[in-house]
């Protein structure tokens, strides 16, 4: 007949409105419960806001310019002019877009969003603080959790992100100008692709990195291909020098301090120096003792498969609960937990995740190496395809990079790919169904690609491995 | 014989402790692995644990109405050596999965014998034997695996190269099943004494051997003498049946109690005379009327508002012991007044409507007893009398019943009240309440003359004191100089909270509200 705070009880609060919460508070909702998504930024996360898309929509750009200014070979000659102010706007276009759709499909699916800071206050109740001053707060009561707060660019000492020199990968993606000299500390992805794209822009770039190469999460064969295009566009590598402080200079430029292990001091003058050397899970707005949860030694919310964390009705997806970071395994991890709030029997078994990076060329990779396959303990049976064999790849002007599939010697059954070429991030997918499916070399070879693509250099390299390639000589 | 010593399994939802309520063994007792040892209560549910060992008990280590924590020491069994090694190892396993689910052990044990039976098969133990456990079969096989309980790593592939096909799994659950099946009926047979002693199947086909309710449901069910077990559950939780106490009622209309008093009788005698001699009198075998309880018909999610309403009248309803107070008053003065003044408003776009009147009279009512404008603190054992006069105004929506707040109801002439809950109920029509307006009542009014009916026994929203329900105004007979002529009248009902308050006070607050209504110049001096 009558009752009392009645707004304030949900089925699931969802924190975090990035690729993990949105899509789990969109799953949790068509599940029929009644699903609170509570957001402190921006809809649509890091991925949509400062990370991915933003990334790509500079990376495009920067491709186009530096393509039309390099055709000569084709016969094309064009100076292209970048207005990095428009191309700035252009960017920010897509990302309203974005997030303004990730909004209205929550609201459609009747997610109830709240735009706040969400703090566990017990094990059914959050307190959610307000943006803004004397915005006020307000609580709300859960039967289930599900925390997607995400990561943060890491900080390193002597570099502080407040500093407007100093650039976070986020910062760089919001640029309105191109500076002329940039340092890039960390030649990881992050600092691979940006490095990239702002050498596309017209700066000078400088990437300093601890360790000795490019991409050391990736075979050297694979980083190589990258590294050889990012010497030909100028960009400067040292390695083995770790960034340990700057200063401004009295011409109004900054000077980067670096040191090697023996102490070796080295410094580069710059206009701005990006630090791109990681991200860390972000819990500590959460809480999270008032609920007896505690982050592992690294960070993370540990899970199980079915994306719990050590209670049972608190849920962790996407990078808060572990590597990768990347926002598809936070759908995927988002999709379990609202499914499994539901009720339902699902669970976080993919045999892969794969993933892209958006580097000239492209990287992307699945499943397991030759050498984690051996690890592993399987008998790894190898294919490959180099672009210069691919008609396609000839007629794009790319002949840099490969494409090799890993398979089980016993069977042929696919265990992983890699691939380093253009548009490899949209080739991957084809690997990533093979291995999800139990797909066997026979499998890939006998499934007819369309000619002329890049994606025939699949087919080929997994008739490499079973020794039948038409295009390539079989050794 | 070996010792083995038995921790409080994990309870689930996170829950750190429980009270035993009741031991089903003593000490010397036989019992048979998945057999119930003990009952123990959380504040979510009352959970049965089923003994991990086959063997004999030797020591109780807990007293009933003791709380336990999770991971305690419960019990010491004495078991037979040879059983030692598989009981033990699965008291291990235990630890990591839910071992008060019967239904997971019952699961494991199937696949044990399935991963033994597959040992023998040359191309199973090259599936099996696939490094990392990997098995190759497609997402959609490995979530039927998943649905269907099978341990996709034990299925033998018959697809190409080994891979594992959706009918391997549909093959693997059928010979689990069988197995599975017949387990509780070996069980059966070893101890008669431990026999349910009545087979009764629920809607859903066997008996089930656990069941989710809140206490409150299992102590209705109790008192309606019915095995909660019995009852055909409406909710599931968690994938497991959830039985309501609508389930319960449900039941025992359809027949369900009348053959299992004798049958809850013989489970009591039990349970309290730990492992007694079950006869087996009472074997009427109720299936039917068990299946006929749960007619077929649609299924509409409990959920949302609906749900919140639900709980907080429960809540409401079982904490707060309602003494309910009706009557009826001569509502002419207020008719009048209330048609002289509404031209009045409705000049200044103000609806008066008859709300706003009962609002003041509530609130004069409220400052003559401050017992009802009051809450009780039952952790610091303290009533709360309010010094603010929030009056709660329940609304209809489609979706439930919504009660946004008027604040400060004392300070605000008639003309205010009207706007305000105006624009309340639209807003709560539209499901544009903020959330604020919904908090810090007081009191609450509710109308029910709008659909019909006289009166009502209205459900206080707690931890408020008591609610007042306004009935229809309309020509009733009425006894006027010991004539009976037509009068406008109206009715009111009212609950309270019989903790806070009694009802002599109930008809005090009744008789001031009314005093002012039928005279309602009198308001206007309030």
């Amino acid at each position: 007949m009558v009752m009392g705070d009645i707004t304030t009880g949900t089925d699931v609060v969802v924190i975090g409105g990035g690729p993990g919460g949105y899509v789990a508070a969109i799953r949790a909702a068509q599940r029929g419960l009644a699903t609170t998504l509570v957001e402190k930024d921006h809809y649509g996360g890091a991925c949509l806001n400062h990370g991915c898309i933003p990334s790509k929509a500079f990376i495009t750009a920067a491709d186009v310019a530096d393509e039309a200014a390099n055709a000569s070979g084709m016969g094309v000659y064009a100076d292209p002019e970048v207005d990095m102010g428009e191309l700035a706007a252009w960017k920010d276009d897509v990302v309203d877009r974005l997030t303004g759709g990730v909004e209205q499909l929550c609201e459609a699916n009747g997610v109830d969003l709240i735009e706040g800071t969400a703090a566990f206050e017990d094990e059914h109740t959050v307190r959610i603080a307000h943006g803004g001053e004397g915005q006020g707060m307000e609580t709300v009561e859960f039967e289930q959790a599900i925390v997607a707060t995400g990561s943060r660019p890491v900080e390193i000492p002597g570099f502080d992100f407040a500093d407007e020199p100093v650039w976070s990968s986020r910062d760089a993606l919001a640029a309105e100008t191109v500076p002329d000299d940039l340092v890039v500390v960390g030649a990881g992805y992050i600092g691979m692709e940006l490095s990239t794209t702002f050498a596309k822009l017209g700066a000078d770039v400088t990437v300093v990195e601890m360790l000795d190469d490019v991409l050391p999460a990736y075979e050297e064969d694979v980083s190589s291909v990258v590294r050889r295009r990012a010497d030909d566009l100028g960009i400067d590598f040292t390695f083995g020098e770790g960034a340990s402080g700057w200063e401004e200079t009295s011409d109004g430029r900054i000077a980067v301090h670096t040191e090697t292990e023996d102490g070796t001091e080295s410094t580069y003058e710059a206009d701005r120096v990006l630090v791109a050397v990681g991200r860390e899970p972000v819990t500590d707005t959460l809480e999270l003792e008032e609920i007896d949860l505690a982050p592992d030694d690294d960070g993370f919310l540990r899970t199980d498969d079915r994306a719990r964390t050590d209670l049972d009705h608190v849920f962790a997806v996407g990078d808060v609960a572990g590597e990768p970071m990347l926002a598809h395994k936070a759908s995927a991890e988002g999709i379990v937990a609202a499914e499994v709030a539901a009720g339902e029997n699902a669970a976080f078994d993919a045999r892969a995740i794969p993933a892209a990076v958006f580097t000239d060329p492209e990287i992307a990779t699945v499943g397991l190496t030759e050498a984690e396959a051996e690890e592993a303990g399987f008998d790894p049976l190898v294919g490959e395809m180099p672009l210069r064999a691919n008609g396609r790849a000839l007629t794009m002007d790319e002949t840099e990079g490969f494409v090799r599939i890993v398979a089980e010697a016993d069977a042929g059954f696919v265990l992983g790919a890699q691939i380093v070429a253009p548009e490899a991030s949209e080739l991957i997918a084809e690997a990533a169904l093979a291995v999800e499916m139990g797909a066997r070399l026979d499998d890939l070879a006998g499934t007819i690609h369309t000619h002329p693509t890049l994606s025939e250099t699949l087919l080929e390299a997994a008739e490499n491995a079973l020794g039948e390639a038409i295009h390539t000589l079989n050794e | 014989m070996v010792e083995q010593s038995f921790e409080l399994p994990d309870l689930g939802e996170g829950i750190a402790e429980g009270e035993l309520v009741a031991w089903a063994v003593a000490p010397g007792d036989h019992v048979e692995q998945d057999q119930v040892i003990a009952e123990v209560e959380t504040d979510k549910a009352l959970v049965e644990v089923p003994s991990p060992y086959d063997g004999t008990v030797t020591e109780l280590h807990a007293e009933e109405g003791e709380m336990v924590p999770v991971d305690y020491v419960i019990a010491t069994f004495e078991i037979d050596a040879s059983d030692a090694e598989p009981a033990g190892t699965e008291a291990e396993t235990d630890e990591s999965s839910t071992p008060v689910d019967a239904g997971t052990v019952e699961a494991e044990s199937a696949e044990l014998e399935t991963a033994e039976a597959t040992e023998g098969g040359a191309e199973a133990s090259e599936a099996g034997g696939a490094p990392g456990g990997r098995v190759f079969a497609a997402p959609s096989t490995r979530s039927l695996a998943r649905d269907l309980d099978v341990d996709i790593e034990t299925v033998e592939g018959t697809g190409a190269g080994g891979r594992v096909t959706e009918s391997d799994v549909r093959r693997a659950a059928e010979s689990a099943s069988e197995s599975g099946a017949s387990e509780p009926a070996s069980g059966a047979d070893a101890t008669p004494s431990e026999a349910e002693p009545v087979v009764v199947e629920s809607a859903g086909g066997t008996k089930r051997e656990r069941t989710l309710a809140m206490p409150a449901t299992r102590r209705l069910a109790r008192e309606r003498g019915v095995d909660i077990n019995d009852v055909p559950a409406s909710e599931e939780r968690e994938g497991e049946p959830f039985v309501t106490p609508a389930d319960v009622e449900a039941y025992v209309e359809s027949g369900g109690s009348a053959a299992e008093t004798g049958a809850s009788a013989e489970r009591g005698a039990s349970a309290s005379a730990g492992a007694a001699a079950g006869g087996t009198g009472a074997g009427t075998n109720t299936g039917d009327a068990g299946a006929a309880a749960s007619p077929g018909g649609e299924r509409v999610p409990y959920r949302g508002i609906r749900r919140t309403i639900g709980e907080q009248m429960a809540q409401s309803k079982f904490t707060a012991p309602h003494v309910t107070h009706h009557d009826e008053f001569d509502a002419s003065g207020l008719v009048d007044l209330r048609a002289e003044l509404a031209e009045i408003a409705d000049e200044e776009d103000v609806n008066l409507t008859y709300l706003p009147f009962v609002v003041k009279a509530v609130t004069s009512a409220l400052k003559e007893v401050p017992y009802l404008n009051a809450s009780l603190d039952e952790e610091a054992g303290e009533i709360v009398l309010h010094d603010e006069y929030n009056i709660g105004i329940a609304v209809a929506t489609d979706d439930g019943l919504l009660v946004p707040v008027i604040k400060h109801a004392d300070r605000k002439g008639l003309k205010e009240l009207a706007r305000e809950i105006d624009e309340l109920a639209t807003q709560a029509r539209e499901r544009s309440l903020p959330r604020e307006a919904m908090r810090g009542g007081t009191f609450t009014i509710t109308n029910i003359g709008v659909i019909g009916g006289e009166y009502s026994s209205p459900i206080i929203n707690y931890p408020e004191a008591g609610i007042f329900a306004m009935g229809p105004i309309k020509k009733r007979p009425w006894v006027v100089d010991d004539e009976v002529v037509a009068r406008k009248t109206m009715t009111i009902s009212m609950s309270v909270d019989h903790r806070l308050v009694d009802g002599a006070e109930a008809a005090q607050f009744t008789n001031h509200v009314q005093t002012l209504l039928a005279d309602p110049a009198r308001l206007v001096l309030e």
